[in-house]
């Protein structure tokens, strides 16, 4: 620097001023490395504030401005400042040309920090200027006065940038395309450029503002259509050379490393546009390709690659519909597969098999849906959808949907009733856990409630419970998943239970205080379950019985105790479920008696031979006074089991027959279980059930119209159909045809009537 | 951290002052972040020896307060209080009260130049034109005429 520079210039004199200070600005923008002194510094500094502190530049513009207060001097230099920009910036753009792709993004680079620091420079220098000429204008709201930094970067912009973005673009471009392709690029010129575009971008209403608007339109724009253009290319090809999985693969990557690049150099700005363009190139432009491909690989059940289609869909609007779509229709045939191999693989298969089928399918595809597809609510939706369906509508089902209820129901009284596999408790709650799954999906759930009554008052009458925990923990599960209402009566058919205990307790205390020795002797050891009719599910008798006269007596000895406690109830014996065990102390060559197990209708029998050792069948007959029906099956079994004989020998039970005693009776076991149920009896049982299953629903659908009326007093035909639709759906899917035969029922029985035109009215 | 650095008073004079304290004027510090604190005298040379030492002695004072970093802190400009310890910093003669109102303005250090701008106005306020010329040594340059123009213009703003 000459020396000649120290020397501060006469602060009237503009161009000697200025002269001194384009000086010190070219050490600064040219060769700031060799440095500048503190002298040079402060010499500037203060040339600035004196030309702007002169009083001789006021006088020239007192005339005009007088009415603002103090005139600010400074917009000469302003003016001389932005031409030297101008012209700087005119040989730094003679220069680029010399220069291309990355040399020119060095030199861009160079340049531009070059540039920028020295204007932090200029601009700390020209601070007096900034602190009042520029103010000062910028206050009166003057478009294009900047403070001196900002004044260089417009400059800058305007006189450079604004003739070279295109070239320095194509090179980073160039450049990006080369590491896309594998190369290793130097990514700092990318940042540094990115940088720099931002720093241009400037807020025209306030300079001290920036705005991403350079940026977006010169960098962005740009780069987001080479992106597009390359990955088009790049996936058409692949597409084309490669498997389906292999792309997926490949635009996995690709996402991934887009993701990271914004990370590494550029913008943060960009990042929505860039993955937006990337998933609509890579993903969405491929999305029928990635669909098809969906149903094979659920075929070949390849779950990595699924969780992989899913997660490229799921990133684009509306992509996973379809597959969803698909899921469900897949799940429903693997369904209706599982179902039909069951039913073809075996005539009468067992209860287990069929439920079990149906829960390896649930729980294969629920596992699917939670690795795969993230547990996605939606397609959890899809596998509810899809096991509803195969659940009420698969090859069991055809004759009645409710076959699938019924051995869901059979196969909970397997698991219940003593004696079942599931030996381990822990091992049982789960499978009752699996119980409910398939549960939720029954549509017949009164079919279910009808059947699991009937089983539960079989294992509770022949006390053939695995456990009371067990039996309460189902009954617990079934009322969460439908209300208090759909299990009041089990709960009931359990209490009934407890207190039957309580009271055998207190009969025996009474027949302790009221029999006497005789009584004593003949006493027959016996248990009383006393069950409310309305609560359990079992009918009268269907034949009429006389039951032996040792039996006969101990009932009537507790039906007094019983109506002593309670007046005026009704008791009805259920011989058809009694039983009870006699010795047989006839039986030659037998150390020990045998003890057969009976039913109430076989003691009956039995005991006759105390009187004789051969009876006619007739005889027995008007003894018992059983139906054919029941006492022939029953001879069959003592016949069988080599209990009584036949003559003639070889024949069935008919009114001809005449039995006989066998005193050669021979058993591996002490104990002899004949009270074997009949085949005929189960089958009878079961139609049974689905008739009074028709009943109930006539009865809940009437009752459920009946109580909508009563609450609406008038409406129209189609809303209560809607109405009784809503209340009774949780118990079963009711027909349009049976609702309307019921209201039209109720209105035979004067309940409701028919108004003009389509309403229906309560008849209080 | 408070290193010592040395400023030089356009009379050639050099005082040693704490670099925290120089700071306060924005200059000082702009300067020593652009070019680093090589050691050498800073010089200014705009502001002699006795202004300068009196400034610094400002500086000195308030080089705790924080630095009120917008400039347009609106209720510090428009009250006309003083602080006490200014107030007594500023009963200086009217010429070294110029004095250091122009270096406060050229050092960049807003908030001196706040006090010394508001002690002029204090000196102004309940004064009659008359009384202000006296104060400030100004021949009144006006004719009558005009005088009478501005002061029906201004009407309003009397009592």
């Amino acid at each position: 620097m000459a020396p000649a520079m120290l020397q501060t210039p006469h602060k009237d004199d503009l161009t000697e001023t200025w002269a001194f200070l384009e000086g010190g600005i070219d050490s600064v923008m040219l060769k700031l490395e060799e440095g500048v002194d503190m002298k040079t510094y402060m010499a500037l500094y203060t040339a600035v504030h004196n030309f702007c502190t002169s009083q001789k530049a006021v006088s020239s513009y007192h005339g005009l401005q007088a009415h603002r207060g103090a005139h600010l001097l400074g917009e000469e230099l302003y003016k001389l400042l932005g031409e030297y920009l101008s012209r700087h910036l005119q040989v730094v753009l003679q220069h680029s040309k010399g220069h291309a792709e990355e040399s020119l993004l060095g030199f861009y680079i160079r340049e531009w920090t070059r540039f920028t620091t020295a204007a932090k420079y200029v601009n700390h220098l020209f601070s007096y200027l900034n602190r009042h000429w520029v103010k000062r204008e910028i206050d009166e709201g003057k478009k294009n006065v900047y403070d001196v930094y900002t004044l260089h970067l417009v400059r800058w912009k305007d006189e450079f940038f604004e003739n070279v973005h295109e070239k320095v673009m194509d090179a980073v471009l160039n450049l990006i395309e080369k590491q896309r392709n594998g190369e290793t690029i130097e990514q700092s010129q990318i940042k540094s450029i990115v940088d720099s575009f931002v720093s241009l971008g400037l807020d025209e209403n306030d300079s001290k503002r920036s705005t991403l608007e350079v940026y977006r339109q010169y960098f962005q724009r740009p780069f987001i259509a080479a992106t597009r253009t390359y990955y088009e290319n790049e996936s058409r090809q692949f597409v084309a050379e490669n498997s389906v999985v292999e792309y997926m693969k490949k635009a996995e990557s690709r996402l991934d490393e887009e993701k990271a690049r914004v990370g590494l150099y550029l913008h943060p700005d960009v990042a929505k546009d860039l993955t937006e363009t990337c998933l609509d190139v890579l993903v969405a432009a491929h999305s029928t390709l990635l669909r098809d491909e969906f149903q094979v690989l659920l075929d070949n059940e390849r779950q990595e690659d699924l969780a992989r289609i899913y997660r490229l869909l799921s990133r684009i609007s509306d992509g996973l519909e379809p597959l969803r779509s698909t899921f469900e229709s897949h799940v429903k045939r693997a369904g209706l597969a599982a179902v039909a191999k069951v039913a073809s693989d075996s005539e009468n298969f067992e209860p287990k098999v069929y439920v079990d089928a149906l829960l390896q399918v649930h729980t294969r595809y629920q596992n699917l849906v939670n690795d795969a597809f993230n547990g996605d609510s939606d397609f959890v939706r899809s596998l509810d959808n899809a096991c509803r369906e195969f659940v009420n509508r698969n090859r069991v089902c055809q004759e009645s949907s409710t076959k699938s209820p019924e051995l869901l129901a059979r196969y909970t009284d397997s698991l219940l009733k003593k004696g079942s596999k599931a030996a381990e408790e822990s091992e049982l709650e789960d499978m009752l856990v699996q119980i409910m799954t398939v549960f939720k999906y029954i549509e017949d759930k009164d079919v279910y409630q009808k059947f699991y009554s009937k089983m539960l008052a079989k294992r509770l009458v022949h006390v053939s419970s695995v456990s009371d925990d067990a039996e309460t923990s189902m009954i617990s599960k079934l009322k969460e998943a439908c209300g208090f209402e759909y299990t009041n009566k089990l709960q009931r058919m359990f209490q009934d239970i407890q207190i039957s205990k309580d009271l055998n307790a207190s009969y025996k205390d009474w027949q302790d205080k009221v029999l006497d020795d005789d009584d004593r002797k003949r006493l027959v050891d016996a248990h009383y379950q006393i069950l409310g009719t309305g609560f359990w599910p079992l009918q009268a008798p269907t034949s009429d019985f006389t039951a032996p006269i040792e039996i006969n007596r101990t009932a009537e000895r507790f039906s007094k105790f019983y109506f002593d406690k309670h007046n005026g109830r009704k008791l009805t014996w259920l011989w058809q479920l009694c039983k009870g065990e006699v010795k047989a102390n006839y039986v030659k060559n037998a150390k020990v008696p045998y003890t057969f197990q009976v039913s109430t209708y076989q003691m009956g029998i039995l005991l006759l031979f105390n009187e004789a050792d051969t009876l006619s069948y007739t005889d027995i007959q008007a003894a018992t006074n059983l139906v054919p029906e029941l006492l022939d099956p029953n001879l069959s079994i003592f016949l069988k089991a080599r209990v009584l004989t036949i003559s003639p020998e070889g024949a069935k039970p008919d009114p001809s027959a005449t039995f006989s005693l066998n005193y050669n009776f021979k058993n591996k076991k002490l104990k002899v279980n004949l009270n074997i149920q009949i085949k005929s009896e189960q089958k009878v049982e079961t139609d049974d059930t689905h008739k009074t299953i028709e009943e109930d629903r006539k009865l809940l659908l009437q009752s459920a119209i009946v109580r909508i009326m009563k609450s609406r007093k008038k409406m129209r035909h189609v809303q209560l159909v809607n109405e009784v639709i809503q209340q009774v759906k949780s118990r079963f899917p009711p027909q349009v045809s049976d609702i309307k035969k019921n209201i039209e029922a109720l209105m035979e029985k004067d309940y409701i009537e028919r108004l003009d035109g389509d309403e229906i009215s309560y008849i209080a | 951290m408070s290193s010592q650095i040395t400023l030089t008073s356009s009379d050639g004079v050099d005082i040693s002052v704490d670099r925290t304290v120089a700071e306060r004027s924005i200059l000082i510090k702009n300067m020593l972040e652009d070019l680093g604190d090589s050691g050498e005298a800073i010089p200014i040379p705009n502001v002699n020896e006795a202004v300068l030492k009196k400034v610094i002695e400002w500086c000195e004072h308030h080089k705790n307060d924080p630095v009120t970093a917008t400039d347009d802190d609106d209720n510090r400009r428009k009250t006309t209080d003083i602080d006490e310890w200014d107030q007594k910093f500023m009963q200086v003669d009217q010429e070294m009260l110029f004095e250091i109102i122009l270096a406060a303005n050229y050092l960049d250090i807003k908030a001196l130049l706040d006090v010394g701008c508001k002690t002029v106005a204090n000196m102004i306020k309940g004064k009659s034109p008359e009384e202000i010329r006296k104060t400030f040594n100004i021949q009144n340059d006006f004719t009558p005429e005009e005088e009478d123009q501005i002061r029906r213009e201004n009407e309003w703003a009397e009592e």
